[in-house]
């Protein structure tokens, strides 16, 4: 997968809204993606994605009853591809400022049209020496889905380090710190932490 | 304020009631046009020649062979590209100190086969200044200004020389239809006007700028396969049924303006108020085409040149359309490529031609397109330290209130 996947089409202080370039292939839920304002690096963590039509009004409608895969009906309609479009939602957990990255919000959002960048294996191995980011992301999601973007965070950054099982125990140690009593959500994020 | 449906509704219904009372009266007459349709086929020289030797007041279809002949589809190539144009327009505002006007079209380019593909592009004009004007060259200062009715011929003149373009940058190994929408005549020019005192008009757009596209297009066509045609859905025309007239009439020639002036009644009414889509709705099964007939406007015949214009029916799931292609397509063998392509086309895009379809979105300008068209125009005036003024009409438009 090329690192370059998207640009940022909608940037607020706490989170940009990237455009993919490829259709349906957004990067997986959970993980680092960089983009810039300027000098500084702009981290998110991807929260959510859709495929959906490029005009409003304008619904996909089913079209392939006689075809005998997938992708028969886009090698049918080749204009699908242009007609569609893949978004994804990052939420900003850190920035990098010079050589030093920080785990908490940028002084400015994202440039739109900023290129997003999927961070590699050592980036993101950098990104979450330190566990601050989970804060963030623990405040700014609530329950539901926002605990399935947290355990999905913790199992993509587990994976970018040599022993991914003290990674993830020491993520669930910051992860009680944080939901405190909460131990019926701890729960549930651990449970999707180990899969 | 909305419409008022309740009293909308009595009239609606009113209509509804006339609609009924014509449909006994229409299957009738639909039925003798079948009728009178294989009579002639049966006697094709004859009925050839009465067409030839006859004087209409109608649009009356000339044959290129047949006349009931139903063509099934032959295959698709397997690789093979659709290019459409489309184009819409923002006219001139009276009420506006600026005038100019724009006008956007929209493209699509479709490629099937191994490697699929689309481009899907929009290019907006603006027309200012001397563009805006048709000048007559024997009245030095003098012209015809491009608004309103001009300005939508300037823009199928725009259309038809994009569609050029596009055609002439294809790929000649592969097969390439052009389509645009409507008739591949310029029926705003076939008035008496553009023949007489707004003669350079039609000069302009159709002898200089129109035929010129169409001219390359026939040009590309002899380097590779390339069919430009012209696709008129729900067509209300009647070249056919009129010709079914003549063969109707009970005169040794049929003569209009000698034998029937006035509104006596006359004998070809049996097929009166059908229309041809009516008729081959009837004959065609579905993905089947009609043959080939020759336009019978007098104006496209006086003008065209080699680019006279044919067309036949193809029928399709929900209705019959009319395709329009220039003779030199016909002759060179090319309707069959037309025909499978066309019938392609609609069946990819649920009934009318996706590649038209797409092109038409491109180019088309909302009322939101139109307030940003006119929000741009302000702000990059005002930055050039031009104000835009207008009329109290316009601005209580933009503005309004209670």
């Amino acid at each position: 997968m090329p690192t370059r996947i998207g640009e940022v089409i909608e940037a607020s202080t706490a989170e940009f809204v990237a455009q993919c370039y490829e259709l349906h292939r957004p990067p997986p839920l959970g993980s680092l993606v960089r983009t810039r304002e300027g000098e500084v690096e702009v981290y998110g963590v991807v929260s959510h994605a859709q495929t959906q039509g490029i005009e409003p009004g304008r619904r996909p409608i089913a079209r392939g009853r006689e075809e005998a895969v997938e992708e028969d009906i886009y090698r049918a309609s080749p204009q699908l591809a242009r007609l569609l479009r893949t978004d994804f939602s990052a939420l900003v957990v850190g920035h990098r400022d010079g050589e030093r990255i920080r785990h908490y919000l940028p002084p400015r959002p994202a440039m739109l049209h900023g290129f997003v960048h999927v961070c590699e294996r050592a980036e993101v191995a950098e990104f979450s020496q330190s566990l601050d980011f989970l804060s963030i992301l623990v405040g700014a999601c609530g329950q539901g889905s926002g605990d399935e973007l947290v355990a999905a965070a913790v199992r993509q950054a587990a994976a970018a380090h040599g022993d991914p099982r003290s990674f993830l125990v020491r993520a669930g140690k910051e992860l009680a710190v944080l939901l405190g009593g909460d131990s019926q959500r701890l729960g549930i994020i651990l449970r999707r932490i180990k899969g | 304020m909305p419409i008022d449906l309740v009293r909308l509704a009595l009239q609606v219904e009113g209509l509804a009631a006339e609609l009924k009372a014509g449909e006994r009266k229409a299957g009738e007459r639909l039925e003798s046009a079948v009728a009178a349709l294989w009579a002639q086929a049966d006697a094709l020289e004859q009925f050839r020649a009465r067409l030839a030797a006859s004087r209409t007041s109608w649009l009356v279809a000339g044959l290129v062979d047949g006349l009931g002949g139903r063509v099934s589809p032959p295959p698709c190539p397997g690789e093979f590209t659709v290019v459409a144009t489309d184009g819409s327009h923002i006219d001139v505002d009276r009420h506006s100190s600026v005038r100019c006007c724009l006008i956007n079209i929209g493209s699509a380019v479709l490629r099937y086969g191994e490697s699929p593909g689309a481009e899907l592009v929009a290019v907006p004009q603006l027309l200012f200044g001397d563009e805006l004007i048709i000048a007559d060259p024997s009245a030095p200062g003098g012209g015809e200004r491009v608004e309103g009715a001009l300005l939508g011929l300037v823009r199928g003149v725009a259309e038809c020389d994009a569609l050029a373009a596009l055609l002439e940058g294809q790929p000649v190994e592969r097969p390439v239809l052009g389509l645009i929408d409507g008739s591949l005549i310029l029926w705003g020019l076939a008035g008496r006007d553009f023949e007489e005192q707004k003669r350079f008009v039609r000069e302009e757009l159709l002898d200089r700028r129109y035929l010129d596209a169409l001219e390359r297009m026939r040009v590309r066509s002899g380097r590779g396969p390339c069919v430009p045609a012209s696709y008129i859905s729900y067509p209300r025309s009647a070249d056919v049924v009129n010709a079914l007239r003549v063969g109707l009439c009970p005169h040794d020639v049929a003569d209009c303006d000698r034998y029937c002036a006035g509104n006596r009644e006359r004998g070809c009414d049996a097929v009166s108020g059908v229309c041809d889509a009516d008729l081959f709705a009837v004959l065609l099964m579905p993905g089947q085409r009609s043959e080939a007939f020759v336009s019978g406007s007098r104006f496209m015949q006086r003008h065209y040149g080699e680019h006279q214009i044919c067309f036949f029916y193809l029928k399709l799931e929900e209705e019959v359309a009319r395709v329009e292609v220039p003779r030199w397509v016909v002759d060179g063998g090319l309707l069959d490529l037309v025909h499978c392509l066309v019938l392609d086309q609609c069946r990819r895009g649920l009934g009318y031609p996706v590649a038209l379809q797409e092109a038409h979105e491109q180019a088309v300008v909302t009322a939101a397109c139109r307030e940003q068209f006119w929000g741009l125009m302000e702000g990059v005036l005002a930055e050039g330290g031009v104000a835009l003024g207008g009329s109290a009409k316009r601005m209580s438009k933009r503005t309004r209130w209670v």
